[in-house]
C-alpha cells in the first residue's frame, strides 16, 4: 500500500517535539524524546521496539490519555492539549478507537454489553445499536456469540471483541497495543487482514504497537522506538 | 453525555450482578427501613390502645379534683359549677371529665326487711369511662337516667354479691329511706378497688334529696395521653379560678406511676429508636464501603470506561445510581417488610391498621434513603470518577 496521494491533504495527526518523562523517586526516566509524527488517513502504523522503551505510554499520548511534558500535537486539525478534558473525552469517543495490551473487557458484561457501551457514551439511539454491534462482531467472527459472558471467551475470542468494541463507533483513528499478542499466528493474521480492510475502506488511520513481524508486515510504515527516540525503519523487517 | 434510561440499565444491572457482595447491605437497610416504618406507624396507635385498654396503668392519666374545706372549720362548703366543667371537658388533651359527689358514707339501705349500711356516691354518665369502669351485668347510669333523675341504681360487685348473691342483682328493688330504687347493673372493673362496695346512682337523683348535704364537689379528669396529664394539671387551677371561687381546691394527680410509665416508655422508644438508627448508620457505611471496594475492585472498568470517552461526570453519576439503586431498592424491600408487619400488627391489637400514615412514613423513608444512599455514594463516586486512566489501565 502506498499513501502518498493522501500526502497532499495533511496530516490527522501531526506531532512534533514530543518529550515524556516518568519521575519515580529521585529518579526521572526520560521515554519519549523529541518525537516526530505525521499520520494520514488511510496510514497503518507500526511500532516496534523492546520491553519498556514507551510504545505504550505513547499509544496514551496520541489518545489522549496522557499529557506530555513537551511538544505540540494536532489531531484532525484541532490542537490536542488545548482541548480541555471534557473536549478531549469528546474526541476519543467520536474518533478514536483503542485496543489495549490486556483485560480489555468489563467484567460480569456480555460480549453485546461490552460493545454497547461506546455507543451509549457517544448518544447512539438505541434501536441503531444492534446493527452496528452486529457488524463490528461480523468483522472479527464473532457475531454467533453476542450474548455470551464476555469472561467465558478464550484469550483469543476476548480480544477480539475488544477489537470488534474499538471499531464500533467507526472511530477515525484506532489506537492497537499489541492486538494479537494472545492469538494465534492464524488468527492474528486474520484479525491484522481485517484492520487493513477497515483502514483501507473507512478513511481510517492505525497505529499497532506490535513485537510481531508479521503484523508489521501488514503496514504501510513501521517505526521503532529506541532510547525514547522514534525512527522510521528503512528495513521492513520480513518474517523468517 | 449518558442517557438517563440507560444509566439507570446499567446501574441496576451493575448491583444485581454484585449479588451476595451487596445483599448484607441490602438486607441491613432494609430491616432498618421496615422497623422504623413499623414503629412510626403502629407507634401511636400502640400508644393509644396503651391508655385506652391498660387500666394496668394504674389510672395514671386520671387527675382527680375536690375541695378541702372540712378541714378549714366555718368556711362555705364549695363544689363544681357547670361551667367550670364544661371549660375543663374543652381543655386540649382531656378526654372525658365526670362529675360526681362525695362519698355518701354508711346510708341505710332496707333489703328484705333488714337495714344495710352501704356506701353511696352520685355520679354522672361520664363517670364509668373517666374511671375505666365497665358493666359487667345489666347497664350502666347513662344520660338519661341523669336527664330524668330517675331512681336506679348501679352496685359495685362486691356489694352486689353480698347483699343478693351472684349474678342476682339487676333487676331487684331496694329502698334508701322509704325510697324504691331499681338495681339496673353491676360494675367491675381493674380499676374499681374499694368502689366494688359502693352503690352509684345518678347525680341529680342524690342532690334532689338534699340531705346528707351530698355536693358535686368532686371532679374526675381523663386526659388522652400520659403526656397530657402535665399541661391538664398545669391548666386547670386557673380554670377553675377563671370560674367561680376556688378556694381550698385541692388537685390528685398519680405523679409517681405517671414517671414510672414515663420513663419506661422512655426507655423502649430511645432502645427503638437507637437500633433503628444504628441500622441505618450501617447501612449508610455498608453502602460507603461497598462503593469504595467496588470502585477499587473496578479500577480497570473506570480506565477503559474513560478511555473509550466517558466524562468524569459520566463515571461520577453511574456509581451514584448504583449507590442509589441499591439505597433504593432495599428501602423498597423495608416497606414491604413493614407493610407485612403493620398489617400483622393490626391484627394482633385489633384494631386496623392507620394506612394513610403508614404511606406518609414510607414515603419519607424512601427520601431519606435516597439521600442516605446519595450522601454514603458521594465519596466513593468521587473517587471512581477522579481517577486518572492511564493508571487505571496499567491497574492489574
Ligand atoms: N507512572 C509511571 N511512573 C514511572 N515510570 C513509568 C510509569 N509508567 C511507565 N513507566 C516507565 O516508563 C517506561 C515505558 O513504559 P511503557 O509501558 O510505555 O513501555 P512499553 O514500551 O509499552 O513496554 P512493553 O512493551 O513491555 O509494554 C517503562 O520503563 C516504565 O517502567
Ligand atoms: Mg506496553
Amino acid at each position: 500500500m502506498s499513501n502518498d496521494g493522501n500526502k497532499g491533504r495533511g496530516p490527522i495527526i501531526r506531532i512534533r517535539g514530543l518529550n515524556k518523562a516518568y519521575r519515580s523517586g529521585p529518579e526521572t526516566v526520560r521515554v519519549l524524546r523529541d518525537v516526530d509524527l505525521d499520520v494520514y488517513s488511510g496510514d497503518m502504523i507500526a511500532v516496534m521496539g523492546p520491553s519498556g522503551t514507551g510504545k505504550s505510554t505513547l499509544l496514551f499520548i496520541l489518545g489522549l490519555l496522557l499529557r506530555p511534558g513537551s511538544g505540540s500535537y494536532s489531531i484532525l486539525g484541532r490542537d490536542a492539549f488545548g482541548l480541555g478534558r471534557s473536549g478531549q473525552a469528546a474526541f476519543r469517543r467520536k474518533c478514536i478507537g483503542f485496543v489495549f495490551q490486556s483485560c480489555n473487557l468489563f467484567e460480569r458484561t456480555t460480549v453485546y454489553e461490552n460493545l454497547e457501551f461506546p455507543l451509549i457514551y457517544s448518544g447512539v439511539k438505541p434501536r441503531l445499536r444492534r446493527g452496528l454491534i452486529r457488524e463490528a462482531l461480523d468483522r472479527v467472527g464473532l457475531s454467533h456469540r453476542l450474548r455470551h459472558p464476555a469472561n467465558q471467551l478464550s484469550g483469543g475470542e476476548q480480544q477480539r471483541v475488544a477489537i470488534a468494541r474499538a471499531l464500533v463507533n467507526r472511530p477515525s483513528i484506532i489506537l492497537a497495543d499489541e492486538p494479537t499478542g494472545q492469538l494465534d499466528r492464524a488468527n492474528g493474521q486474520q484479525v491484522m487482514e481485517h484492520f487493513a480492510g477497515i483502514v483501507s475502506s473507512n478513511k481510517t488511520a492505525m497505529i499497532v504497537v506490535t513485537h510481531d513481524p508479521s503484523v508489521a508486515a501488514v503496514c504501510n510504515r513501521v517505526y521503532a522506538l529506541e532510547n525514547g527516540r522514534l525512527t522510521p525503519e528503512v528495513d521492513k523487517g520480513v518474517p523468517a | 453525555m449518558l442517557k438517563t434510561r440507560d444509566l439507570l440499565r446499567i446501574s441496576v444491572r451493575q448491583v444485581v450482578r454484585q449479588g451476595k457482595r451487596t445483599l448484607g447491605v441490602a438486607l441491613a437497610i432494609a430491616l432498618g427501613t421496615a422497623g422504623l416504618i413499623a414503629v412510626a406507624t403502629m407507634g401511636d396507635e400502640v400508644k393509644n390502645n396503651l391508655n385506652r385498654d391498660l387500666d394496668l396503668l394504674g389510672g395514671a392519666t386520671v387527675i382527680r379534683l375536690g375541695f378541702e374545706e372540712e378541714v378549714h372549720p366555718g368556711s362555705r362548703p364549695q363544689w363544681f359549677r357547670s361551667e367550670t366543667v364544661e371549660a375543663v371537658r374543652d381543655l386540649d388533651g382531656v378526654d372525658t371529665a365526670s362529675l360526681a359527689t362525695g362519698d355518701i358514707d354508711w346510708l341505710p339501705v332496707l333489703w328484705e326487711d333488714r337495714f344495710y349500711a352501704i356506701p353511696i356516691q352520685g355520679v354522672d354518665e361520664y363517670y364509668w369511662h373517666t374511671m375505666g369502669l365497665s358493666a359487667l351485668e345489666g347497664r350502666l347510669l347513662d344520660q338519661q337516667d341523669l336527664a330524668a333523675r330517675s331512681r336506679v341504681c348501679v352496685m359495685g360487685l362486691e356489694l352486689a354479691g353480698n347483699l343478693f348473691g351472684d349474678g342476682a342483682a339487676v333487676g331487684r328493688l331496694f329502698s334508701i329511706r322509704r325510697d324504691l330504687y331499681e338495681v339496673v347493673g353491676v360494675v367491675g372493673g381493674l380499676q374499681i378497688r374499694d368502689r366494688a362496695r359502693f352503690a352509684f346512682l345518678p347525680l341529680g337523683t342524690l342532690l334532689d334529696r338534699g340531705e346528707g348535704c351530698p355536693l358535686p364537689d368532686r371532679l374526675y379528669v381523663r386526659c388522652r395521653t400520659w403526656d397530657d396529664v402535665e399541661p391538664v394539671a398545669a391548666a386547670i387551677p386557673g380554670l377553675v379560678a377563671a370560674n367561680q371561687p376556688d378556694e381550698y381546691l385541692r388537685m390528685d394527680v398519680a405523679w409517681g406511676p405517671l414517671e414510672r410509665i414515663k420513663t419506661v416508655v422512655w426507655w423502649v422508644e430511645l432502645f427503638i429508636y437507637l437500633s433503628i438508627a444504628a441500622t441505618l448508620v450501617l447501612g449508610g457505611f455498608g453502602i460507603w464501603s461497598g462503593m469504595m471496594t467496588s470502585v477499587a475492585a473496578r479500577t480497570r472498568e473506570i480506565g477503559l470506561k474513560k478511555a473509550m470517552g466517558a466524562e468524569d461526570m459520566d463515571i461520577m453519576k453511574q456509581f451514584l445510581a448504583e449507590s442509589l439503586a441499591l439505597g433504593l431498592g432495599s428501602a423498597a424491600l423495608g416497606v414491604g417488610l413493614a407493610r407485612l408487619v403493620v398489617a400483622g400488627l393490626g391484627s394482633y391489637l385489633g384494631s386496623a391498621p392507620p394506612w394513610p400514615v403508614f404511606n406518609s412514613y414510607a414515603g419519607h423513608c424512601l427520601w431519606f434513603s435516597a439521600l442516605l444512599a446519595l450522601a454514603a455514594g458521594f465519596y466513593p463516586a468521587l473517587r471512581a470518577s477522579r481517577m486518572d486512566v492511564v493508571t487505571a489501565i496499567r491497574y492489574e
